[in-house]
């Protein structure tokens, strides 16, 4: 993504909750949003002719405006009632398929019919590799998602933040052993644990699957157990 | 440990993974360029090119050893030389016979236990079988039976002690580099072991073994376990052990003195090559057998097909198998002393399998020692099968935690399957005798 990223939000059309995904009037991603996770906007978005897997597009054609807001608990069942799956094929309406040396997933950009969808899991891991920040989980199903990128804003700074060289020694290390250990109790064994995964635009004609979202999000206090 | 894999070598495999990821006809980078941020490549071909070269050289680190460093073929080679992996493809081959003696530095560090979450009181137990009430209390000395919930199985519960045990050692599942799991009441495929595999998220390069053996899996599984790590084919081992005995051993399927008896549970184990904190139990040898004059003791089989409600043809000759249970225990367990040289009344635990709690007391009184030294998993969960030694062997090793370190005392191990299998050993405390 660069140093832009995009952002996804939750709409209400007559009963239904659906993803979007709000565009900037140029580009796909936004270098600067004005808003924070749980904000409920009001502004006019155009839905523009995107092809698929994107159909969640909407170009902002004037000013979004905070009218309110959610706390994160709150925002989960708002989740669970939009694109949810349970297995790998539900998940983007299409055929996943695996990288030829088994790190990663994707969707081949004309099969899959959606971008954005949210699951819950049986499992998650995080673990950094090669200074990359990567997710695998468990579906309901019983399949295995390995080497996702993790995109989730929060949890990259979270992960920044404990990374930092003012944390003194074994910071890498100690980092490592907080995924391995207290993050099961925090996040995995948390009522509101809720995943959202996405497919980035196409790339060399795959659109690679990621974690977009992952609930509860990270809190600073953490940083000061390990 | 192993030998550090040298230079050339190393070289060899990265430029070998690299090509995987690059252009056919693309020239190879300099050792100082780094690759990801000159774009040779993309985040996922970088973190695939890891992948692969930690799957070529047998060392699972490689990811985690770099962070922070420039994503360059210097670095990488920098990272190869500083794990400790075992890089399986240099060692030489080795075999090490148990016969031989004690293997230095096979570790059992740490453990975990789960039982199914409904407590069901024995007498409930006996009317469900149509017995006298009274009669798993009097003659078993079972007070109640754990069984599982809906939504619990082998899994679940198998998943629950393995967890348990990688948070006590602050292991992730990605340090596993094998799986190994047994369980008397799981015949679907995939396997629990493969099952367990993909829940706990182990790395795909981690193996998975599953094992036979019935009650006496576990065992088989440990001694399993500590031939890999003596072999240096393996750095860290999660051994599993579940049963869920109340779906299959149900009233109107078998009788209620065999079925009555048995409980749902698990336990899990990690092994390590080496000793890693203060609560780490060297593992010591183990020894098997099998009584095959005691085959027709109990034989449990599918009844022929047509059989009223799925029943179980199930030979249990009660005695028999008691007196058989009872005199290879002891024996083992008296060799197990003779050959660590701990003599009996010395232990702080003795885990072994549990037919039923009579049986252990009448083992104990055999032995000479106080019954209080076995923890008596069956008196309130039921014969659990397989993962009765083990949730006896977590629970021994939880008490001898309350325990400062150099007071520690061993802990015998001893259990039996149809056949009649048999086997023992014991742990004893990493930090030396007592």
């Amino acid at each position: 993504m660069g140093p832009a990223f995009c952002v996804i939000g939750l709409a209400r059309e007559a009963e239904k909750i659906q993803s979007l995904r709000p565009l900037p009037p140029r580009g796909k991603g936004w270098a600067h949003f004005p808003h924070r996770r749980g904000d409920i906007l009001e502004g006019s978005l155009l839905r523009l002719p995107a092809p698929p897997p994107h159909v969640e597009d909407r170009t902002s054609t004037r000013g979004l405006r905070k009218v309110g807001e959610v706390g994160e608990a709150e925002i989960v069942p708002f989740l669970r009632q939009a694109e949810t799956a349970g297995s790998l094929a539900e998940l983007f309406g299409c055929k996943i398929r695996e990288s030829r040396r088994g790190a990663g997933l994707y969707a081949a950009p004309g099969e899959a019919q959606r971008s954005i969808c949210g699951c819950e899991t049986q499992n998650v891991r995080l673990e950094l590799c090669g200074n990359e920040l990567r997710a695998s989980l468990v579906l309901p199903s019983g399949e295995a998602l390995r080497d996702l990128p993790m995109v989730d804003r929060d949890w990259n700074e979270f992960t920044e933040a404990a990374l930092a060289g003012e944390r003194g020694a074994n910071r890498h290390a100690r980092l490592e052993r907080f995924f391995n250990s207290r993050f099961h109790n925090k996040v995995i064994c948390c009522p509101h644990h809720y995943i959202r995964l996405g497919l980035t635009r196409p790339f060399h004609d795959r659109c690679w699957v990621m974690l977009d979202t992952l609930f509860p999000l990270p809190s600073q206090e953490w940083l000061e157990e390990f | 440990m192993p030998e550090p894999m040298d230079a050339s070598r190393a070289r060899r495999l990265i430029e070998g993974c690299l090509r995987r990821e690059l252009a056919p006809d693309a020239a190879l980078p300099r050792e100082n360029v780094d690759l990801v941020e000159e774009g040779v490549l993309d985040s996922m071909a970088w973190v695939s090119f890891l992948r692969a070269l930690e799957s070529s050289t047998g060392a699972p680190d490689l990811g985690s050893l770099l962070m922070g460093r420039p994503s360059s073929i210097e670095s990488v080679l920098a990272a190869i030389a500083a794990s400790d992996g075992p890089t399986v493809a240099e060692l030489p081959v080795k075999t090490t016979a148990i016969a031989d003696g004690p293997v230095e530095g096979v570790f059992l560090v740490s453990s975990g236990t789960a039982f199914g979450s409904r407590n069901v009181p024995s007498e409930e137990v006996d009317r469900e079988f149509g017995m006298p009430v009274g009669k798993l209390r009097k003659r078993a000395g079972i007070l109640s039976i754990a069984r599982v919930a809906e939504g619990e199985s082998e899994l679940t519960l198998g998943a629950r002690a393995a967890q348990q045990a990688l948070r006590a050692a602050g292991c992730g599942a990605g340090e596993v580099d094998w799986i190994l799991a047994t369980s008397e009441t799981h015949h679907s495929y995939p396997s629990l072991g493969a099952q367990l595999h993909s829940l706990l998220l182990a790395r795909e390069s981690c193996g998975v073994l599953d094992i036979g053996g019935a009650c006496l899996g576990l065992l088989n599984a440990l001694a399993a376990a500590r031939a890999f790590l003596a072999a240096g084919q393996a750095r860290t081992i999660l051994v599993v052990s579940a049963d869920v005995h109340s779906r299959i051993l149900a009233p109107g399927r078998v009788v209620g003195e065999f079925g009555g008896l048995f409980g749902d549970g698990a336990s899990a184990f990690l092994l390590r090559a080496r000793a890693d904190g203060e609560n780490a139990y060297r593992l010591g040898e183990f020894q098997f057998g099998c009584a095959g004059q005691y085959a027709a003791a109990i034989r449990v089989a599918s009844a022929e097909a047509g059989a009223p409600g799925g029943a179980l043809e199930v030979q249990f000759d009660g005695e028999a198998l008691s007196r058989a249970a009872v005199s290879r225990m002891e024996k083992v367990l008296h060799d197990a002393a003779l050959r660590s040289g701990f003599a009996l009344a010395e232990a702080a635990g003795f885990a072994t399998h549990q037919p039923n709690p009579r049986l252990v007391e009448l083992l104990a009184r055999h032995l000479g020692v106080p019954v209080e030294k076995f923890p008596l998993i069956a008196r309130t969960c039921g014969n659990l099968g397989s993962s009765t030694c083990g949730a006896a062997l977590h629970t021994a090793l939880a008490a001898q935690a309350e325990v400062p370190a150099a007071k520690r005392k061993p802990v015998f191990l001893a259990s039996l399957g149809p056949g009649l299998l048999f086997g023992g050993g014991w742990v004893e405390p990493a930090a030396g005798r007592a």
